[in-house]
This record gives C-alpha cells, structure tokens and sequence, in this order.
C-alpha cells in the first residue's frame, strides 16, 4: 500500500484528470461503460477491461504479500476469482510472502516459468524493484499492484489506490455533512504511523478540512490496522472527547473495535466515517442504525483489474472506453465515499 | 560499609565494600520501598492526568477504562511474573492470545455459545504452555527458543484459521460482558477477572509450595534439584501456567473487541516482561512480586491513558514507554548491586 | 638479596569475602627468573592471592610493587600491561574461537586499526606454539577440539603473546599425563631461562622439588613461611607448616564403643562406579558411624558423594539404604531414602541466597507442614526455627536472608534442612570450606552429635585433620581410586599425605 512522496505528486497531478473522467469508479474506466450492476460474485465489478471474447490463452503470474489482513485476503480473492472467469486465462499463483527474499524467488521462479504476463503486489515496493526490471528486461510486462516498484522502467502499468485520496474524500463527505455548523468539531482514528500512507492519508484529510474554516480537527490518535488496538484506541479518545461532531477512521478492520468501543461507551453523538470498504463496515451502512455512516474506499478489487489489465496486456488490447490502442502505464483508482444511498451497488465488494 | 548482620566468631570485622551484605532489615525495607516506589510513580501519573486533563482525568469513566485495558495484558502479565520468577522467559504469550482468540471466536466455535468460547480459549492457552512446558522441561530446550518457536508457529496457525479475517462474536452473552450495564457496583466484569487473577497469583506465589518451589527453581535451579525439588515437572507447571494466563486473556480480549483476530496480543510478550520488570521481577529469576508486575502495567496502562487524552502521537508514546524501562532497569540494577 | 629491587613484592595484603577472611596479611617477594611455588591446603587463599596478583580481585589492605614501584591492579587488563599473565586451573578460553583467536582475543594484530589480520595472528601464533614444544597444534584449529593439555599450551601461548615477566601457573600439571609434565617442565626452564619469573602452584610436593626456587607456604590466610630454598627444605617440614594449626580444632569425643562393630549398615555402596572419575567402590555406613574419605581435588571424591547422592548417574554399582536399593541417578528418591548431601559449594549447590533462613530450611520438607499445597506458614516458622535453634544457628531470626549468615551458619542452615526434613544418612562434602576456624568446632560437635543420633555420615574433606579427628573410619583416596582403609586413631596426617601426595601423577 505505501507508494513514495514523490510519485504522488506525479499522480496528483494526473489525478485531475481521473477525477473528471473516471468519477463513477474506477471499474467503470476499465469497462467501456457498459453496464455497472455488481452480480454476487465474484467480488468485483465483473466489466472486463478488454473485449469479453475469449482471445489468445494467457499465462498470467501472480505473486502477492501474506494475506494476514482482511484486504490483503481480498486482494488473492479477487484476483483468483477475476482469472477463473476467464477460459483463455491460467493463473499461476506463488504462496503469499511477506519476506522480500522469498518473493523475489518466487517473482523469478515465475519468470524462468516464462509466464506472459506478471502481476505483483509487493511486500515492499522498494525492494522489489530489481526484479521487476529483471522481468520487463525478459519482456514479460509486469502490472504492479499498489506498492509501486522504485521507478516505472520496473513495470508496465501501475494501478493502485489513493491513500491521499482516501482522507481528501473523508474529509470532504464529513465537511458537507458539517456545513453550516458552527464550531464543528472532528477526531481523527488513524492507522499504523509507521507506514506512510498512514500519514498520506491524514494528510488529504486535513487538506479537505483546510476548505471547511468552520470544522476542526481536536484529536489524532493512531491505532495498528488491529481490531484489538481500534478498540483501545477509540476508547480513549471518546474519554478525552467528551463532545465531538465527527469521525474519520482510517481503516474498516479496526473499525470493528472502534465501534465496539463506541459502543461499550454508549455513545451515539456524532458521525463517523470508516476507510477500505469491508463488508462489516457496508452491512453497518445499510442498516444505518449506529454512528457508521460512510466509509472511502481502498478497493481490493484493484487485485481483479490487474488480471483484466494483465490478460489485454497479454493478447496485445487496449482499455475499452479509451481511445488509445495501449494500456495506460498508471492507474489510480478514485477512492469512492460509500452511505447508504450507494452501498447496495458495493455491497459484494466489502471484504471479510 | 555495615557492620556483618551476625557478629562473627573471628575477626572478620568489616566486609569490603563491593557485596557488602546490609542488615536484613534494610532488604526487608527495600523491598517495601520498591512497592512504595511505584506506587509514587503511579500517584505522580495521576497528578500530571490531574493537571493535564483534569475533567477527563480524574472521572469514574476513565478509571473504568483504565482499569479495563489493563486487564487484558495484566492477566498476561501474572503468568510472566511466574515464569520470570523461575528464571525462564514466554516469547509466545501474545501468540498464544491471538490463537485462542481465534480459535475460541470460529464459527464452528460459536455455536456452543458462551462456554464453547471460553472453554476453547483457556484449553487452547493451555496446550501451547503444555508445549512449551515439554520442550522446555523435559526435551532440554532454552526457554527463549522453545517459545520463540511457538511464538511464529501459533501466529501461523492463528492466520491459517482466519485467512486474516475478522472473526465477528455473535453471541450476545459474550458481548454483553464487556457493556456498561455488566459493570457490578461501578466494577467491569473484565477488571473483576483481572483482580481474581491477581490476588490468586498472589496467593500461589507467596502462600503455597508450588511457590515456593517456583522462587527456588528461579534463584537456583542446581540447589534446587539437590534439595529433592522437581524441577523439570516444576517448569511444565509454570509454563502450564502462563498458556492459562494467556487463555483467560485471549476471552477477556474476545468480551473487550467483541471479536477475534490474528493480529491481537501483538507485542504482549514486550509489555508483559517490561511490566514485570519495572515490577521488580529479576530476569535472572529467583526474585519478583505479583504486587510490583501489576503496578507496572498500570503505570503503563495510566501513561498511555494520559497521551491520548492529551492528544500526544505514538512516537512520543513509544519514546517515552522505552525510557521509563530503562530508568527502571537502571534503578534496579543500582538497587540489586548493594544487595 | 640482590640489590636490584625483587620483580614484585606483595606485603600485608588482606581480602576478606563475607563470612570469611581469605588473605589475613600475607607476604610474597617474587624474584626475575625464579620458580616461586605457593604451597597450601584448600583454602588456605592461594587462588585468593593469584586472584589479586592478576587483578581479578582488589585487596582490602596492603601494598604490591613492582619493580621497586608501588602500583594498584585495578583490574586484569592492568595486571596484564604490566607484563603479569595468570593461566588460570579452570581454563579460560573461548571453545568456538580458534586457536589463534583465544591467543590474541582483546589484543589482535590489525590493519587500519580494526580490521583483524588473520594470517599474522595465525602465523605468530605457530611461532609461539613451536617455542612451546608444541608446532603440532593448528592455530586455525577451534579450542574446544583440543585435549585438555593442548588447551593449556593454547594458555600459555596466550600469555607469552603479552610481553610477559611474570607468569603465574594454577596447578598447571592437574590435566596433563608425565610426557606433557616433562614438557611443561622444559618450558618453565626456557622461560625462567629468559628472565621471566614464575609464581608455581602445585599440590606436588616432587614437582615443586624439581622445578621450584622457593616456596611460600600459606595456611588460613597467612603466609607462614616465605622463601624458603624448595630443594633442601625437609618434606616433613613442609608438610608441618601447611597442616599446622595456629587455632587447635577441638574434635569431640568419640563414642566409647566402636560403632563400626555393631548394627547393620544404613548406607550400603557396592560396586559403585563412574567413568573417567571413579572406580569401584564398595562401602557401608553404620547409624552412629562417621566414615571419612580423605584426598585431594581431582581424587573423585565429591563426585563419588554426588553419584551416591543420585545426582550424577553411576555407570556401575548400586546403593543401599538399609538393604533396598535406589533407583540410581534420581536425587529424589535418594532423598526419600533419607538421603541428605552438604554439597561442596554451599552457595551454588545448596543454597537459595535470596531467601530467608526459614525457607532455606523448609524447602525439602514443604510437604511437612502444608496441606493441598496451602502452606501453614506458622508450623513452617515452628519447625524451622527448632531445627535452627537445635544446631545453634546465629543469628537466632528465621527471616534473616541466607546470603548475611556466616559461612558456618550456613552449613548449618543446610545441615538443619537435613535435620527437618528427617533425614538418616548424611552426606558431607567439604564441611567446613569457607567456615571459618573458630566456628569449626561448632560444626564438628554439631556433626558428632548427629551420628551420636543415629544417622550414618559419610565425610569429605581435603583437610586430613579434619578427617582423622572426626571420622570413625578413614578410605584414602588418590586418583579415583581407594588406597587405604582403616580405623582413624590407626592413621596420622603425614601417613595420609603421603599416600594422597606422594609419588608423580603416573604412578
């Protein structure tokens, strides 16, 4: 997930143009626009990127971090799931990692395979780099997945979320929902502060507040991305606020302990908005009944346009819906604000 | 320089410097004055929360919660404090949460209800520190080894059981547990537990031969065998003991989050020795109190308390958790050096 | 003497350790290429007195010059820059590193200041082994493959890798067989040869004839004898000086009867063996009866106390406690048997030196006084302090930590741990090492009166007076092997002595 400082400008920069293009999802950029009503599943928007026909059979590697996380388990899913729906793709799948020199052996066990295509979600983007360019220097394109590789000569096309698009929209959705309020108060949850998207995010969030002078950020504690820290986390930040208007956590997972501690601590005062996009997080939307009102999404089903990506990339085909024969070299998905009048659509999504 | 606490029949006269071996009051005192110590330490946290934060502070509410997320590692911590004791160490207390925890909170699990939950949680807490217990006792293997095994393995196990999900309670007799309207006369079920624990481990500890046989193990292993003490069967107890531990926190985990999770009791075993270190535990063995580790996780438990109410970030928190265990360690070592 | 001041001069120096005075005013003079041996019995502060020569240990009191300067050995390193190198009895190398490694371990030959040049280590340290009579040692060779002797060349290489002008040498021929000693020998010879002295410890009476100078005989503490010619000076005398006591020990009665005629054995060895430490052995105590077995380190004789005490597994043999046998190797059956052991190192073996008196005494017979576990603390207090109070224990205050006792109250908190747990053969080892001599008496009255009881005791002790005056029956010891047996007022010191000491390691 973490993705440098200094590509995301470059990405900021490109995000304007996504921003008007691509505003209903990333999905529907990759789809041609079609049709956008979700089937059960599998997970993902089931639009592929290229033409649905059955073309030139592709092997396609796949080699991706430990799933020790909701969204990382996602991630293998959506991605097993997208390749099987294809009869013209094989997915060779390596045994999650988060070690980086047991995936660089796995990255180049899949190269000496001659696969055709690669799609790899790094433990760590950095270190992986080198063996990314191995691959593209075998010519086998590579679709990096998230954590981007140091430089793009490492990959084909990068697609990936907007950790700083992610706290933009929080803040955002919470500053509409504030508007006219005077006085307005807000907490931050955030994630694990060892990682920088932790801090990409708190970012884009206070960047979304900066348009809102009546709101302001009180309190920032920082949990672990763990259900257990969610909850000892929220709990005393509701003790220290006794009064607040809104709350943005970074990360569904330990959502499930911070609403827990909200809870335990009877308290139903304000709005609060969660991040990534699990299934506990949209059920709690839908029925609408707690403080849960929205969550941003961090989609895993990123892991599904990597294999469509990967397999238009193997038969030599564009993105349908772009007037360009190539496949762009990056994507960034739109991180999308889910409530309750859009969650439906989302709902086979979320992620356990 | 004191005076040698028995009058010798020779001339002995004054003892050196180094070692020299005070009256056995003056331990007796220092002892009292290692408790009182950290008692100030805690009464100074509750003045600087006091000053800081006093409407937050210094509210029935934050005590309960206080209270509350020290009981989870506090439980953790008696079973260390033993281990310690005995002059062994439990890498794998966290795992071993997180294991339960999961175990305890499958689906399969939660149809038995509340007892399926607590009963999984407790016997599998017990079958890792049966584990340990044999590798340790009986197949000769160092304790940092053997539970640094467990360590990796139980968190192995516990991701293969989730596939790193979030295991949702449903079952409300166990959630109910960890709301307001459980709390006794103010008192949350979850620090009731914590108080049985303690004030058990305090009894084992100071009252009983298993005690008894557990500081000798610890102060001297070799004594202790050629004084006709078991002691491999001792160090399965002990390790039996803190896998317990581990069980009864690993339910107390699953009522507080309402849910079970790979990733919980991360980094236990880091705040469990830290604990019963600035406890006054000797990671050496031989020496230690139930008293000192449980004041210790609530200091540490008090510190974190009043970062977050006053809004300071985990870097400041973590810094700040590293030198109170140096200071500790170095006031120990100071006291333990005129000893 | 020379008008050249001696190489070092040690006058009055003191150490004292709690409960004990190791070095009581001792003086040493040690000449530029002399063989000085130091000659004592088992704690009599030899290992004190090269513990403060090294470095190791800072005395209380007293002066060391060297070269005709006063100067203060703070620490080893000091001891060592001054060109003073001890190659210690327990040997003390690093088994993973190589030869070459030990040799130059804190001081090796580098490049740029940090990086080790291992081909120069390795060659001058051949250099050295070869001076040694030893070229066939492979400095890249890990220490912990070597024998025993090789290991000590290893030491000795080490400490001529220093600019060394004195070498103290602990017991050194302990480990070796005859050809080694020879070779140790020429070494000795060669280095003294080139100026440098050597402070010899030895147990040998022959060899310190062979090699040495003088000699220094030290006794409780005290040097009573200094620099005397150690060629001419008569065995007898010698012997005298290092059992001769300042303090006369007053051993108590012996039973009118002989024990050692009536009753059946409590305590039954036969056959009893361990490789490589001790061969068989067959003995039997009466109830009532003290057995002594006299001899020196390395005569096998706390082994063979520990082996019948199950904590070491015999290879042979069998022990009986009033006719049944125990389970061999199983410290706790033995102890069920009525087995009690007084180890020879009180405070590594025995002792819990964090605790107090009472739990010292308790700890073998918590079961006594505690119900499903629930300790009755009272009854605990009750019966501790009677068995303390029984042997006298000073302080009388069951809460006093162990470690502030003296070292014959210790003893005797061990000895009352025995008495409570009800136990009916005792097994002493060293009784009264590190007790000091006035509180031996206590001791000696203390351990007639329980075989006087009805317990059987089984005694060890270097110190051969200790051993005639209150054992009942006396087995020599030497090497493993049992050398003489018989009645205690048939033997006197000096006939012990000699079969203990006489005679090279080899025959």
């Amino acid at each position: 997930m973490p993705e440098p400082t200094d590509l995301t400008s470059r990405f900021t920069s490109r995000r304007g143009l996504l921003f008007g293009t691509a505003a209903v999802g990333a999905g529907a950029l990759l789809t041609g626009c079609t049709s956008n009503e979700p089937k059960d599943e599998p997970a993902a928007n089931d639009q592929p990127a290229a033409e649905d026909k059955p073309g030139k059979p592709v092997t396609i590697g796949f080699a991706g971090p430990q799933a020790d996380h909701g969204w990382l388990n996602a991630i293998n899913d959506n991605a097993k799931s997208r390749a099987k729906k294809y009869s013209d793709v094989t997915l060779e799948i390596t045994e999650g990692s988060n070690d980086t020199a047991a995936q660089i052996g796995q990255i180049e066990t899949l190269i000496n395979k001659k696969v055709d295509v690669l799609v790899v979600l790094p433990a760590d983007g950095k270190a992986l780099t080198q063996v990314g360019l191995k691959a593209m220097r075998a010519n086998i394109p590579v679709v990096n997945l998230d954590r981007i590789f140091n430089t793009p000569q490492a990959y084909r096309c990068w697609i990936g979320g907007d950790n700083y698009g992610m706290g933009l929209n929080a803040g955002h959705y919470i500053g509409e929902k504030l508007k006219g309020k005077s006085n307005a108060t807000v907490i931050e949850l955030a994630g694990l502060d060892n990682l920088e998207l932790t801090q990409q995010r708190t970012k884009g969030f206070d960047d979304a507040l900066k348009n809102y002078p009546n709101i302001k950020k009180v309190a920032r504690q920082a949990a672990e991305f763990t259900v257990e820290s969610g909850q000892a986390k929220m709990a005393q930040l509701l003790q220290a606020q006794s009064k607040f208007d809104a709350l943005w956590n970074h990360d569904d997972d330990q959502g499930v302990g911070a609403l827990r501690a909200i809870e335990q601590a009877g308290r139903d005062d304000f709005l609060m908005v969660g991040g990534a996009g699990a299934l506990s997080a949209f059920q709690a939307i839908k029925e609408d009944d707690g403080v849960l009102k929205a969550t941003v999404l961090y989609p895993p089903t990123m892991a599904a346009s990597a294999i469509d990506l990967a397999r238009a990339l193997g038969q030599g085909k564009g993105v349908s819906g772009m007037a360009e024969f190539e496949i762009p070299a990056s994507i960034t998905l739109y991180s999308a604000v889910v409530d309750k009048d859009n969650v439906d659509q989302y709902m086979s999504t979320g992620f356990k | 320089m004191t005076q040698h606490a028995s009058p010798p029949r020779d001339s002995t006269g004054k003892v050196p410097s180094a070692g020299a071996p005070p009256v056995w009051r003056g331990l007796m005192a220092r002892a009292d004055v290692r408790t009182l110590s950290l008692l100030g330490v805690l009464a100074a946290l509750i003045v600087i929360g006091g000053i800081t934060k006093p409407e937050e502070f210094l509210d029935t509410r934050n005590l309960q919660l206080v209270l509350t997320q020290a009981s989870v590692i506090g439980v953790v911590t008696v079973g260390m404090t033993f281990v310690i004791i005995s002059g062994g160490i439990d890498l794998s207390v966290g795992a071993i949460v997180a294991l339960a925890s999961v175990w305890a909170t499958t689906v399969a699990t939660q149809e038995y209800g509340f007892a399926g939950i607590l009963f999984t949680a407790v016997v599998v807490g017990v079958g890792c520190g049966l584990v340990n217990g044999m590798l340790i006792a009986y197949g000769a293997m160092v304790p940092f080894i053997a539970t640094l095994a467990m360590l990796a393995s139980a968190r192995g196990l516990a991701l293969q059981i989730t596939d790193g999900k979030t295991q949702i309670v449903t079952i409300p007799s166990v959630l109910d547990l960890g709301e307001r309207d459980a709390y006794v006369l103010g008192i949350p079920p979850l620090v009731m537990v914590f108080a049985v624990v303690t004030v058990i481990g305090w009894l084992v500890l100071n009252r009983t031969t298993f005690g008894r046989r557990t500081v000798a193990v610890g102060g001297n292993a070799e004594a202790a065998r050629l004084a006709g003490i078991d002691v491999r069967r001792q160090r399965l107890y002990l390790y039996l003991l803190s896998g317990l531990c581990c069980g009864i926190a690993a339910f107390l985990l699953i009522i507080l989050s309402g849910s079970g999770q790979n990733t919980n009791g991360n980094l236990y075993e880091l705040d469990a020795i830290a604990a019963a270190i600035i406890g006054g535990t000797l990671l050496t063995g031989g020496r230690g109190t139930i008293v000192g580790s449980v004041l210790g996780v609530l200091i540490f438990t008090t510190i974190t308390n009043i970062f977050a109410l006053n809004n300071l970030q985990s870097d400041v928190q973590q810094i700040a958790k590293g030198a109170i265990i140096v200071a500790a360690v170095l006031v120990q070592r100071r006291t333990a050096s005129t000893t | 003497m020379a008008p050249e001041p001696p190489l070092l001069s040690m006058s009055g120096i003191t150490k004292s350790f709690p409960g004990v005075r190791a070095l009581d005013g001792v003086d040493l003079d040690v000449q530029a290429g002399e063989v000085h041996c130091l000659l004592g019995q088992n704690g009599a502060g030899k290992s004190t007195l090269i513990k403060v020569l090294a470095g190791a240990h800072q005395p209380d009191t007293g002066t060391i010059h060297w070269r005709g300067e006063a100067v203060t050995l703070r620490s080893p390193i000091a001891a060592m820059r001054l060109g003073i190198a001890t190659i210690y009895q327990e040997l003390d190398l690093v088994e993973h590193l190589s030869v070459a490694e030990n040799v130059h371990l804190g001081h090796e030959p580098t490049a740029a200041g940090f990086v080790v040049r291992g081909k120069s280590a390795r060659a001058s340290t051949a250099g050295l082994l070869k001076r040694l009579g030893h070229p066939e040692i492979d400095p890249a060779r890990l220490v912990g493959e070597l024998s025993a002797a090789q290991q000590q060349i290893v030491s000795m290489a080490r400490a001529l890798s220093h600019d060394v002008r004195l070498i103290v040498m602990d017991e050194p021929s302990a480990a070796l067989d005859p050809d080694e000693v020879d070779n140790l020998f020429r070494i000795v010879g060669d280095l003294t040869a080139a100026g440098v002295a050597v402070v010899y410890i030895s147990h040998r009476l022959e060899e310190i004839r062979r090699i040495g100078d003088r000699v220094t005989v030290l006794k409780d503490g005290r040097a009573v004898a200094g620099g005397l010619p150690a060629k001419t000076t008569p065995t007898r005398e010698v012997v005298a000086l290092m059992t001769g006591r300042n303090v006369e020990y007053v051993f108590p009665e012996r039973p009118v009867k002989d024990a050692a005629a009536t009753g059946e054995p409590l305590l039954e060895v036969r056959g009893l063996a361990r490789d490589g430490e001790f061969e068989p052995l067959d003995l039997a105590v009466r109830p009532g009866e003290i057995v002594g077995l006299a001899g020196l380190v390395g005569s096998g004789r706390s082994e063979i106390l520990e082996t019948i005490y199950g904590a070491r597994k015999p290879t042979a043999g069998q022990v009986l406690v009033d006719g049944r046998a125990l389970r061999p190797g199983s410290v706790r059956a033995a102890v069920r048997a009525g087995l009690g052991l007084a180890p020879e190192e009180r405070k590594a073996q025995a002792l819990l030196m964090l605790e107090s008196v009472t739990r010292n005494v308790s700890v073998s017979s918590m079961s006594r006084f505690s119900r499903g576990g629930w300790i009755d603390r009272a009854a605990e207090l009750r019966a501790a302090r009677a068995a303390t109070r029984e042997l006298s224990l000073r302080p009388d205050n069951p809460s006093a930590p162990v470690r502030t006792l003296s070292g014959g109250n210790q003893q005797k908190a061990v000895l009352a741990r025995w008495l409570l747990r009800g136990c009916r053969v005792l097994l002493l080892d060293e009784p009264t090492r590190g007790v000091d001599v006035g509180a031996r008496a206590e001791l000696y009255a203390v351990v007639r009166r329980l075989a006087d009881e009805g317990l059987a005791v089984l005694l060890v002790s270097s110190e051969v007076p200790e051993v005639l005056g209150l054992a009942d029956r006396v087995l020599v010891l030497r090497e493993g092997r049992v050398v003489h047996t018989a009645p205690a007022r048939e033997l006197d010191e000096h006939r012990v002595l000699d079969l203990v000491m006489e005679g090279s390691p080899a025959s």
